[in-house]
């Protein structure tokens, strides 16, 4: 319409507006005689110009106020405020300061349209981030800008049919017959296509998706357009028109009413879910519902294929009503019931409806309704189930559209079960995702994981029939991403040999699933992420060797930078939970060394995916946000992040303090955790060190005790009601784990006592220490052995009389310092002979050496005096 | 004590003849039924043509039984083909007789040339080398070790190594230089075999599964050669501990192999330094394998449980007493065990009384004393013993600072010196050619 609209309208505004222009352009800029002939050429005038750009801009805003889409909205808004202003001498000139009547119509729309979504509270809910912020603006735009325009508003809604239609009226009449009517009033008729153009376009789009939403309504439609054409053909006099006026106004209430019954009806579907059951039951179908086939046709199979593939190739087309194809196609669902079509054409309709609610959401990254969702769970199930109990149907995407057959019986059906399934549980993800973790709607939306569990197993026992080994992977991959996370406490129980040997438990589960997919994967990623997925079940179940071994022999560590960033996220997270596996079985260094990549960057939060951070250096563009955004785990999944700070920052302590203790004289002690000493530093810079409050606190405060060889005190600082809370009551086996911190806290915190005040001693009794720490004899005695034979001790046991003789070989001060200034003169002549060889130019020779001097330093703790002094040989030798 | 028995788990890497042996030492060694053990031995004959073998091993189990005739039949069959097969490699015995070919093919460089010659001189083709392939496996089958080894070497000598069936001839050749017990040339099909395996990945396909699973073979079969060779004891920490491919395959494929490990490292007094290695691998294994040695080591070199150590060492005297490979080595290795012990004692200690060592050792004290005079006789020991107290007192003296300061500062002297003069034979260069610059 708009088209034969724009095409009719050019040739028209061409007359009139050259005519009426050059006068009027001509006079203000007589000085360029070739700018007249320019304005000549120029087809329509300024106030035509600024009018479309209006009219344009209106429409545009009509478009996505359909779509709801509130950003788009926001920038046309602003657009079209702009627009007015530049428009507005024209307005001043043409209509006295009058604002336009589409123009205010426009407005009253909009502002109607805002505040109905306003105060639709759920919807608002439902929509995006991005979108609800521009509402927000939109409306305190729109009310600012609209006190402007209160007079002509408050006029215009006092009768909004009546002007519209007057101007329709009367452009319609010159156009017509145009060439025996020499233009009478120019002044009406510029402004006539505008006019003509908004209120026809406002018809056109709002018209549209009745459209095609029914056919018998557009034809309607069009019918009523085409009689209301003849009217104006007939017309002659002006006397008719008010006939006319009368009756076209009756029209036009008629359909608005109309359209809003409809509007009702749909918002109603959009609310309730219960309305789709009626839909889908199919009997009750709306009255002014298309009819599927006529009435009394033989409705049989290939009628049925017919009108399916019919509804399917609008699949995709830009003016296609989404949801009406749904509710088609449940339709024909209904039908084919009705007449026992078989099974196979059932599940071609399911199928068709799966993927056309798939289609629904135009927009990939956003969740589909609630409404949808649960409606595409049941229709998934419900198939699957007919494709279990038919076991004839032969479902894939193998079969061309020419060889489907759905009369007898090997049914061959085209379509893609796997697919759909995959597509289903992507869906889940987003939609879990879009929700607010602390909200019950999220524990509502979880509930949902057992169905698409279900559903996921149902696939898989359909595809252990008829799939190929590549799709099981594929589904099995599927599976165990839906297991791995989840914490069996069964497992647990089989270890301990409660239950019986067959138990099946989901460590069974995913061994069998796991193997599978490392024999028959051909791509690497399915096989690295099940490998990913199993370890961090082991260590999830404290199979802390399983669990240690398969990252050894995966060799992951090595090839996980290059792999893509949703499996870097998984490696993240296995880590994570190795971490936390180690320092259940005590063992720290390991525990630390899992974690230590992820807490020394400070942002383990974006690195297991489950936040986003704010960047400093750069910000975001929207475009990452959004990929970002798409990685991220959904709430339920989240590693508990002060658990795994806590139990870093704990590992490190336990690590670190002896060390420190063990080193302090040292000029090349090394930190061995960044984070940990930033957090004892920072503490450190306190004037006053109050009560500790949070876990880093604790942590803090028991280190410091350590250091002073305070075991109760380090021990109560970290094991304690605030910290159980906080932290060790989220272990499963909390108590265990207390148990193994303090035997470790004592340990630890004997060593960094010997290593610290062993100068004051001259001998200390085992037992003595053994009562001080509240340790066994023999234990004491391991842990001295140990460092004595690691030499970080200078002392010997003596044996009858069970005491620890120290050697007084430990350096005083004075000594220590020597020894520090003796490193210093060594590294201060090593970095003169390295600054003469580069001097010398003498690259190879450089490189080879600087080689050898990482490699002493590291060494150098052992005391590898042997080292320097072959590396003195090495480079006379090459002088 | 057949708790500790290896021979199950071992049997399955090992090849059926290699499995005699082993049988052999467990029917002497009376731990297991001896009619189980027949049964067994039967069982893997009757997949071999040492018929006659087979035949007396039933008597001995069924005396009043008649021989079958299916196995008589059988006996005539494998004589017959044995024959057949014989003639086919005519040409080659021929040429296998002959004293003087024999030496000039050895010095042939490459099998090509060597064909060359052979086929020229002596009526010989290439198919033949297949059916004296199958001649050789025949023999083996026989029992017949010795000759297989004089065929294989053959194969050896005329097959390029890309051949498909050299493999499978190393292995050949290995196994009958080990059941003729000959372990000089034992050990050098090992080598070649281990050196064919680990640079040619490729002949396995890139197939890393079946890679570890020759190396696991390997690795047993090595055993034989390892204890019996006189450098079997370095040879085999080389191999098992420092080569790392090796090392993965004992840790994923046969733990157990570390008992073995560990014995060598015990018992090899030289090899001090990879006892550190050792027990980083055996703990870090300690949940899929434990026996009394590898326990051993963990006590003493971990927990530093010396009565631990000592009870575990009473139960590897008799771990080592049935295990066919270890029973020569048990003196041996007791005896390193306690010196282990005493050594890891002095460094802890100051003062030990010898009652209390000789306990741990399991000694009675006069003999602990006896012992104690001895290593230090042979200075092996830096300690004295204090007769009237019944102490021993050690005599070594920690490092002091000062020592520690003059080791460190010793080389700094020197190396500056050299700076010092090369900077002024550089300067003094520098300045020759500006001198020359400036001339010219």
């Amino acid at each position: 319409m708009s088209r034969f609209f724009a095409t009719g309208s050019d040739s028209d505004s061409d007359s009139s507006s050259q005519e009426e222009i050059i006068p009027r352009q001509a006079a203000p800029i007589y000085t360029f005689s070739d700018d007249e002939e320019e304005v000549k050429r120029v087809v329509r005038s300024t106030k035509e110009k600024r009018y479309e750009e209006l009219t344009n801009l209106i429409k545009l805003i009509r478009n996505y106020k359909k779509i709801k889409d509130m950003s788009s909205m926001l920038t046309s808004f602003e657009d079209l405020q702009r627009a007015y202003v530049k428009a507005l001498p024209v307005v001043q000139k043409e209509e006295g300061g009058q604002t336009p009547r589409f123009y205010t119509r426009c407005l009253v729309e909009l502002e109607d349209f805002i505040t109905e979504m306003w105060e639709d509270k759920d919807g608002r809910k439902n929509l995006s981030k991005n979108n609800s912020k521009s509402l927000a603006s939109l409306r305190q735009k729109l009310r600012k800008y609209i006190k402007d325009f209160d007079e002509d508003i408050s006029k215009f809604r006092e009768n909004p049919d009546q002007p519209d239609d007057e101007e329709e009226e009367e452009k319609r009449e010159p156009e017509v017959d145009s060439d025996s009517d020499v233009p009478v009033k120019p002044a009406a008729k510029v402004i006539k296509p505008v006019v003509r153009d908004e209120g026809e376009s406002s018809s056109d789009s709002e018209d549209w998706p009745s459209d095609s939403e029914s056919s018998s309504g557009s034809s309607e439609d069009e019918e009523k357009f085409t009689s209301m054409r003849e009217r104006f053909l007939k017309r002659t006099t002006e006397k008719d028109d008010d006939d006319e006026k009368e009756k076209k106004k009756d029209e036009r209430r008629k359909e608005r009413k109309d359209r809003e019954k409809r509007k009702l009806r749909r918002e109603d579907e959009e609310d309730e879910e219960g309305e789709w059951e009626t839909v889908k039951g199919g009997v009750a179908i709306p009255s002014e519902k298309p009819k599927m086939f006529a009435k009394d046709a033989e409705i049989d199979l290939s009628l049925v294929i017919k009108k399916l593939s019919e509804i399917i190739a609008a699949r995709g087309k830009k003016r296609t009503d989404r949801r009406e194809q749904i509710e088609l196609l449940h339709e024909l669902q209904a039908i084919a019931d009705q007449h026992n079509l078989g099974a196979a054409i059932v599940v071609k309709i399911k199928f068709a409806i799966i993927s056309s609610i798939f289609d629904y959401n135009p927009k990939v990254s956003d969740a589909m309704k609630p409404e949808y969702w649960t409606n595409l769970i049941e229709r998934m199930s419900e198939m699957l189930d007919m494709l279990r109990n038919h076991d004839n149907i032969l479902i894939s995407d193998s079969v061309t559209e020419e060889t489907e057959r759905f009369d007898e019986a090997p049914y061959r059906i085209r379509g893609c079960v796997l697919t759909s399934l995959e597509r289903l549980d992507d869906e889940f993800i987003k939609l879990l995702k879009e929700c607010d973790p602390h909200s019950n709607e999220y524990v509502e939306r979880l509930k949902d994981e057992a169905k698409v569990s279900a559903i996921i197993t149902k696939v898989q026992k359909h595809l252990e029939v008829h799939g190929s080994q590549s799709e099981l992977c594929r589904i099995y991959l599927r599976k165990i991403e839906h297991l791995y996370y989840k914490f069996d406490p069964l497992v647990l129980q089989y270890k301990s040999g409660e239950l019986p040997r067959d138990t099946i438990t989901s460590m069974q589960e995913m061994e069998r699933l796991c193997k599978y997919i490392y024999a028959k994967d051909g791509t690497d990623r399915l096989r690295t992420r099940a490998i990913l997925s199993h370890i961090y079940h082991h260590a999830l179940h404290d199979n802390w060797f399983q669990a240690r071994d398969l990252v050894l022999m995966s060799h992951l560590q090595e090839t996980i930078q290059h792999s893509d960033p949703s499996t870097q996220i998984l490696y993240n997270r296995m880590m994570a939970h190795l971490g936390l596996c180690a320092f259940r079985h005590a063992n720290i260094k390991d525990a630390h060394n899992c974690l230590v990549d992820l807490m020394m960057t400070g942002k383990p939060k974006e690195l297991l995916a489950q936040g986003l951070l704010p960047q400093r250096q750069h910000e975001r563009s929207k475009e990452q946000e959004k990929i970002e955004k798409q990685r991220q785990m959904p709430f339920h999944m989240h590693i508990n992040l002060e658990l795994l700070e806590c139990v870093y920052l704990v590992s490190a302590m336990l690590i670190e303090i002896p060390y420190m203790a063990a080193h302090e004289f040292d000029a090349r002690r090394r930190m061995i955790s960044k984070t940990f000493y930033q957090q004892l530093r920072s503490s450190e810079r306190q004037s006053l060190v109050g009560p500790p409050e949070s876990m880093r606190e604790h942590v803090v405060a028991a280190a410091k005790a350590m250091r002073n060889g305070h075991w109760a005190a380090c021990n109560n600082f970290i094991i304690n009601e605030k910290m159980n809370t906080k932290v060790w009551d989220l272990f499963y086996q909390a108590d265990a784990v207390r148990a193994m911190l303090t035997k470790l806290i004592k340990e630890e915190t004997l060593r960094t006592y010997l290593f610290t005040y062993s100068h004051v001693y001259d001998s200390i009794s085992m037992s003595t220490l053994g009562e001080m720490f509240k340790l066994d004899k023999p234990v004491v005695h391991s842990i001295i052995s140990k460092m004595i034979i690691n030499e970080e001790l200078m002392a010997s046991l003596d044996d009858p009389s069970q005491t620890v003789v120290m050697h007084r070989s430990e350096p005083s001060r004075l000594q220590s310092l020597a020894l520090q200034l003796a490193d210093k003169i060594n590294n201060f002549v090593d970095s003169n002979e390295r600054i003469l060889e580069t001097k010398q130019g003498n690259f190879f020779l450089r490189s080879a050496n600087q080689g050898g001097f990482r490699g002493d330093r590291q060494n150098f703790r052992a005391g590898n005096v042997q080292d320097w002094s072959r590396q003195r040989r090495d480079n006379r030798r090459e002088y | 004590m057949a708790k500790f028995d290896l021979t199950s788990r071992m049997g399955q890497y090992l090849d059926r003849h290699l499995v005699f042996p082993l049988l052999e030492f467990l029917s002497a060694k009376e731990i297991y039924d001896e009619t189980e053990l027949l049964k067994a031995k039967l069982d893997i004959l009757s997949k071999t043509n040492m018929v006659d073998y087979a035949i007396d091993i039933r008597r001995q189990l069924y005396p009043n039984e008649e021989v079958p005739e299916e196995l008589k039949q059988r006996r005539v069959h494998v004589v017959a083909q044995l024959q057949e097969l014989q003639q086919e490699v005519e040409p080659i015995t021929k040429v296998m007789g002959n004293d003087e070919v024999m030496k000039t093919m050895e010095n042939m460089r490459d099998s090509k040339t060597l064909i060359n010659f052979l086929s020229k001189d002596y009526n010989f083709e290439i198919d033949m080398i297949e059916s004296l392939h199958k001649l050789a496996k025949y023999r083996y089958e026989c029992g017949n070790y010795s000759v297989s080894t004089s065929y294989l070497y053959f194969c050896m000598l005329v097959l390029p190594p890309s051949d498909k069936s050299y493999l499978s001839v190393l292995w050949g050749k290995l196994a009958s230089e080990i059941l003729v017990q000959n372990w000089e040339s034992a050990l050098e099909d090992l080598n070649k075999l281990r050196e064919y395996i680990d640079s040619s990945p490729n002949h396995f396909g890139g197939n890393s599964l079946q890679l570890l699973q020759q190396r696991t073979w390997l690795i047993h079969w090595s055993l034989f050669v390892f204890f019996n060779h006189a450098m079997g004891r370095e040879l085999i920490i080389e191999m098992f501990l420092y080569r790392p491919h090796y090392l993965n395959a004992i840790q994923t494929m046969c733990p157990h192999i570390l008992r073995y490990l560990a014995t060598a490292v015990i018992i090899n007094r030289g090899r001090r330094s990879a006892l550190k290695d050792l027990v980083k691998v055996i703990q870090q294994e300690s949940y899929t394998y434990r026996d009394p040695i590898t326990e051993f080591l963990e006590h003493l070199y971990v927990n530093f449980d010396f009565d631990g150590a000592r009870q575990k060492l009473h139960e590897c005297h008799t771990v080592l007493f049935n295990d066919f490979f270890l029973i020569s080595c048990l003196e041996e290795f007791v005896e390193n065990a306690r010196l282990m012990i005493f050594e890891t004692f002095c460094r802890i200690h100051q003062c030990i009384s010898i009652g209390m060592l000789a306990e741990k050792l399991n000694m009675n004290p006069d003999e602990a004393e006896c012992w104690i005079v001895n290593l230090i006789r042979n200075a092996r020991l830096d300690a004295k013993i204090d007769s009237k107290l019944g102490h021993v007192v050690m005599g070594a003296q920690p490092l002091s600072p000062y020592q520690q300061l003059i080791e460190k500062i010793d080389s700094l002297a020197v190396r500056s010196e050299t700076l010092v003069g090369l900077i002024d034979r550089k300067l003094k260069a520098r300045n020759d050619i500006r001198w020359g610059t400036q001339e010219f």
